[in-house]
């Protein structure tokens, strides 16, 4: 043992200064953002917004990238959660047991594209456009056959706290604030549900069952080898995805006051961008890294999207248009860039 | 400990592409024994470690380990008793992953996956003393992404996952065909280690009749998907690679007299 500590001490402490060089990055793109905010009059509406869907770029990161499995399921599973925690919410159950019972309806969502995979043995892709075509009906079922819900004076997780949090902020900082208000609470309870969540999903990937679903996504036929059923693998790892959209839907339910049908429209593409905006920022290694950099890539996501919009001034009528076109920048931008830098390469020699 | 009993594998039954890959198979494999598969391209050698693992399953005939029938077992629970080295470096190790959580993935081997701990503490010593024996350093690496290490260090480390947890059968399929020189001898060499170490029963294919000659008890020679020539005991003993190669071609050109003819 003493040979492996001295041993592990080398590599530990080069982790520790990738840790660090990760915060450092955290850090100056916070500062970033918070001075185009700033300069762009962006409200802070934004990083709510970022924070309700944040889960959802979790989603695709545990999809795409942990299970390397190509799952559209988050665009039914998010509506799924967000109508079961709606009518919940409606036939007066607490906003908590509305969110788990999300989670759950979520999960059955990824249990459905699983088994689509393992049975039929159709590609995700294909799997996940059939589930989301079913979860359109299930979504209308589940929400009594109406495409809307309003949450208007029901018990949210916002406006449970809302009035108390108001008059607070205003005896404290005066009555400027009280635009304000909502806001920051969005920002600090869901900022806290991220990050509970967060911490749980780290501990699980660092579970023997998390390892076995990671190296699924990486060599499936190894996972085999040493004897694990990445079938289950698969399944659970579906699941725990596809509830995390859910969660994510229970959340921008109560944010925004209302349940839709159509809530996942374009989620996939989204979360996509997120992944991927996190991973150009802040280029993480480790898996606790890759969490935050995905909910880091949603908040950028969506901040960005507000910032055009204020400086473009544009009508809400546009906001697909926009989302696609962050979408494109940040799909696009890191592959021009490699292109840019090879063409430079070749020319400057 | 391990038998095959006529077992046959067709693909594309029926049709103009039909292959008979294995034809009424039969193998015996005793405890401890090491055999090395020889044969050429297309003689079934894969497709007999395909249908031994689960990978594949037999149209006909019987496979047992240790008295079971294992026939019909599905890969994975089979791989509780059986190891696998393939050919590609790339295929038995995880790259994206650590060295200790490679070899935790299969210190879980032959149990199921729960809520422990990926990497444990407890495992560390035992995981240093396996990787020492290799003598390749990577004991002191255990921190490092598989993806960064060369191919001969990722076959050792193969090695070394698939005999972790003592199984009963180690396949290795040309698993140094993708190395150096260099590389390939010392994964050889660590072959006969591990193999010698636990009373492992150990089926190896290959296509150097040194490697055929230097390790195990007995050489099969596979054409067409049978045994042609079985060679054991005290011939065995003082066989030599050119001897091999001879067998190997007259065997050859047996059958390119056979095409001749057919042709003209």
């Amino acid at each position: 043992m003493t040979a492996t500590a001295s041993s592990g001490d080398q590599p530990r402490a080069r982790s520790a200064s990738a840790g660090l060089q990760f915060a450092l990055r955290l850090i100056a793109l916070a500062a970033v953002v918070a001075f185009f905010m700033s300069v762009g009059n962006v409200n802070i509406g934004a990083i709510g917004q970022g924070l309700g869907y944040a889960l959802a770029g979790v989603t695709v990161f545990l999809t795409f990238r942990v299970l390397n499995f190509v799952d559209l399921t988050v665009d039914g599973a998010f509506p799924i959660g967000g109508a079961t925690c709606a009518i919940l919410i409606v036939n007066g159950h607490s906003p908590e047991f509305a969110i788990i019972a999300a989670f759950v309806a979520g999960a059955l969502t990824g249990l459905a594209t699983a088994l689509i995979d393992i049975i039929f043995k159709i590609e995700g892709l294909l799997a996940s456009i059939i589930v989301i075509t079913a979860a359109y009906t299930v979504t209308l079922h589940i929400m009594g056959g109406k495409s809307n819900i309003p949450l208007l004076g029901e018990e949210t997780l916002i406006s449970r706290h809302s009035k108390n949090f108001r008059n607070w902020l205003v005896e404290q900082f005066g009555d400027q604030m009280r635009r304000q208000s909502t806001n920051l609470l969005e920002i600090m309870i869901f900022g806290a549900i991220v990050i509970i969540v967060l911490l749980i999903l780290y501990w699980f990937l660092r579970t023997e069952i998390g390892l076995a679903i990671r190296a699924t996504g990486k060599n499936e036929q190894m996972v085999r080898a040493t004897g694990l059923n990445h079938y289950l693998m698969i399944a659970v790892g579906l699941m725990t995805a596809n509830g995390l959209a859910a969660i994510a839907g229970s959340m921008v339910v109560q944010q925004f006051g209302f349940a839709d049908v159509s809530l996942g429209f374009g989620l996939i593409i989204r979360g996509l961008a997120a992944v991927i905006i996190g991973e150009v920022l802040l280029r993480p290694r480790s898996v606790g890294q890759l969490l935050v950099a995905a909910v880091v890539g949603m908040l950028v996501f969506d901040i960005s999207r507000a910032w055009i919009f204020s400086a473009l001034d544009l009508p809400t009528t546009d906001i697909q248009f926009v989302s696609a076109l962050v979408v494109l920048a940040a799909l696009g931008a890191p592959r021009l860039y490699d292109r840019w830098k090879s063409y430079r390469q070749r020319h400057s020699s | 400990m391990l038998s095959l009993e006529h077992v046959s594998v067709t693909f594309n039954e029926g049709t103009p592409n039909e292959v008979r890959a294995l034809q009424d198979f039969s193998l015996f494999v005793g405890d401890g024994e090491f055999i090395t598969v020889i044969g050429s391209n297309g003689a079934g050698k894969s497709t007999l470690f395909n249908v031994i693992s689960g990978a594949v399953q037999p149209h006909s005939g019987r496979i047992e380990l240790d008295g079971r029938d294992i026939t019909y077992r599905p890969e994975y629970l089979r791989s509780h008793d059986i190891g696998r080295v393939f050919q590609d470096p790339r295929l038995g190790t995880c790259p994206g992953l650590t060295i200790r959580e490679n070899l935790s993935l299969a210190a879980i081997h032959g149990r199921s996956a729960g809520f422990r701990r990926d990497v444990k503490a407890a495992h560390e010593s035992w995981f240093f003393e396996q990787l020492e024996q290799q003598h390749l350093g990577l004991e002191h690496r255990l921190d490092a992404d598989v993806a960064l290490l060369s191919g001969g260090q990722r076959q050792a480390i193969t090695l070394v996952m698939a005999t972790l947890t003592k199984p009963k059968l180690l396949l290795l399929d040309e698993h140094t065909a993708a190395l150096d020189p260099n590389a390939a001898e010392q994964v050889i060499a660590l072959t006969e280690q591990l193999a010698s170490a636990d009373d492992l029963s150990v089926v190896m294919i290959t296509h150097s009749m040194q490697q055929a000659c230097q390790l195990g008890d007995r050489v099969i020679m596979m054409n067409q998907g049978r045994i042609v020539f079985e060679i054991a005991g005290e011939e065995r003993r003082n066989l030599t690679p050119a001897d091999l190669i001879e067998r190997f071609h007259s065997l050859d050109s047996g059958a390119e007299l056979s095409d001749r003819q057919l042709l003209g």
